[in-house]
């Protein structure tokens, strides 16, 4: 009986899988008749189908489906890839920025760029005392020194009275 | 594959959305009760079915005809809901405390007796099918929810049909392993592969 009870429990899966073939189904079908043990491993078997099975198509007869559909069609359209024709469209359509006020930051930006590149522009050059033009004239009362800027706009004369010590710009 | 199908599938391959609509139609319920069996969730599995379709409709053209169209599908259906939970990764909150035991939330100590084993049999159901491996778990799906064949589960698997009535039976023992308490008189603590203890029958004792 041990014996046939361990071969029979070989194929018990395959039988309640329905996958037995006829001379296993009978096998198996004349033992069960006899061995209420190997019948209580079928019947846990298909408790567990039970346990599986009825919760899930429960949950599948509440489904409403086409409602799901709906979701997967506005997914798919949302995906789709343009047309060549609707990509160049999309491309050169500058709508956008009149719909959206990007122009407000842009001219202020704009503004600021321009005042930075015309403080560039009319900045006034410096001049260097070394580029002006400087004329030294010796005597024995004045010593007179001649200071004049490089455009010719700025003429200093110095009047040196006598010796260096007494000497003031006139 | 019908006539009926092959066009539909390819109709679908060349973008007729309304060819995904007929696959929609025709395979909605497997779909669901298969993602839903994974992840026993309706929201989560009602985003998983949604999910597999817009992914079927992009890879539609991958699919070259060598083997059924169900078994491609359910393969993709499969693969999509375990990704899932690998992704969330424990994402069941369980009434069920580490050894499985039922701890009732005041909500359903409330509501009626029926509630309250319902509830507690979809718990322990859930909690068990999050121990099982990936592989065990979709063939108990594919077999006790879908009522798939060896053949057509190994298809849908990438396997062999040894492969598959190994992963079957070691599924199967394993669930009655963690449900053995809730099974009642059949649960043997699920070993279908050893002889049961001797129980002894008239019948027996007259084979003897």
């Amino acid at each position: 009986m041990q014996d046939l009870c361990s071969q029979v429990l070989k194929l018990l899966e395959k039988y309640f899988d329905q996958e037995a073939t006829d001379k296993e189904k009978l096998l198996v079908e004349g033992h069960l008749q006899v061995c209420p043990a190997c019948l209580d491993v079928l019947r846990s078997m298909e408790e567990l189908r039970t346990l599986i099975k009825v919760p899930v198509e429960a949950a599948a007869r509440e489904e409403d489906f086409p409602w799901v559909w709906q979701k997967i069609e506005r997914e798919i359209r949302s995906q789709r890839k343009p047309t060549w024709l609707q990509s160049l469209r999309s491309r050169l359509d500058v709508s956008p920025l009149f719909k959206k006020k990007i122009w407000i930051p842009a001219v202020a930006t704009l503004a600021v760029l321009l005042m930075i590149t015309a403080q560039l522009i009319f900045k006034e050059t410096p001049s260097y005392p070394g580029l002006s033009d400087v004329e030294y004239v010796e005597s024995e009362d004045y010593n007179v020194m001649v200071y004049q800027s490089e455009n010719q706009k700025v003429t200093v004369i110095w009047l040196f009275e006598g010796t260096e010590k007494g000497a003031s710009p006139s | 594959m019908n006539q009926e199908e092959t066009e539909m599938i390819s109709r679908c391959q060349q973008g007729d959305q309304e060819a995904l609509r007929e696959i929609y139609d025709r395979y909605q319920k497997k779909v669901y009760r298969i993602v839903y069996g994974v992840v026993r969730q309706r929201e989560e599995a009602l985003d998983l079915v949604q999910e597999v379709f817009i992914k079927l409709f992009r890879s539609i053209k991958n699919f070259k005809g060598r083997s059924h169209f169900y078994t491609y599908l359910y393969r993709m259906v499969m693969n999509t809901a375990i990704d899932h939970t690998r992704k969330t990764g424990k994402h069941f909150i369980s009434s069920l405390d580490e050894e499985g035991s039922f701890q009732p939330s005041d909500e359903v100590e409330k509501g009626p007796e029926r509630i309250l084993l319902h509830k507690e049999a979809e718990e322990k159901l859930k909690w068990a099918m999050e121990k099982l491996p990936a592989e065990q778990k979709a063939a108990l799906i594919f077999r006790e929810v879908e009522g798939l064949s060896y053949q057509e589960m190994a298809g849908a698997m990438g396997c062999s049909i040894g492969t598959v009535m190994s992963r079957l039976h070691y599924g199967r023992k394993r669930m009655q392993e963690l449900l053995k308490d809730y099974m009642g008189a059949h649960g043997q603590g699920g070993d279908t592969s050893s002889a049961p203890k001797a129980q002894k029958s008239p019948k027996a004792d007259e084979e003897r």
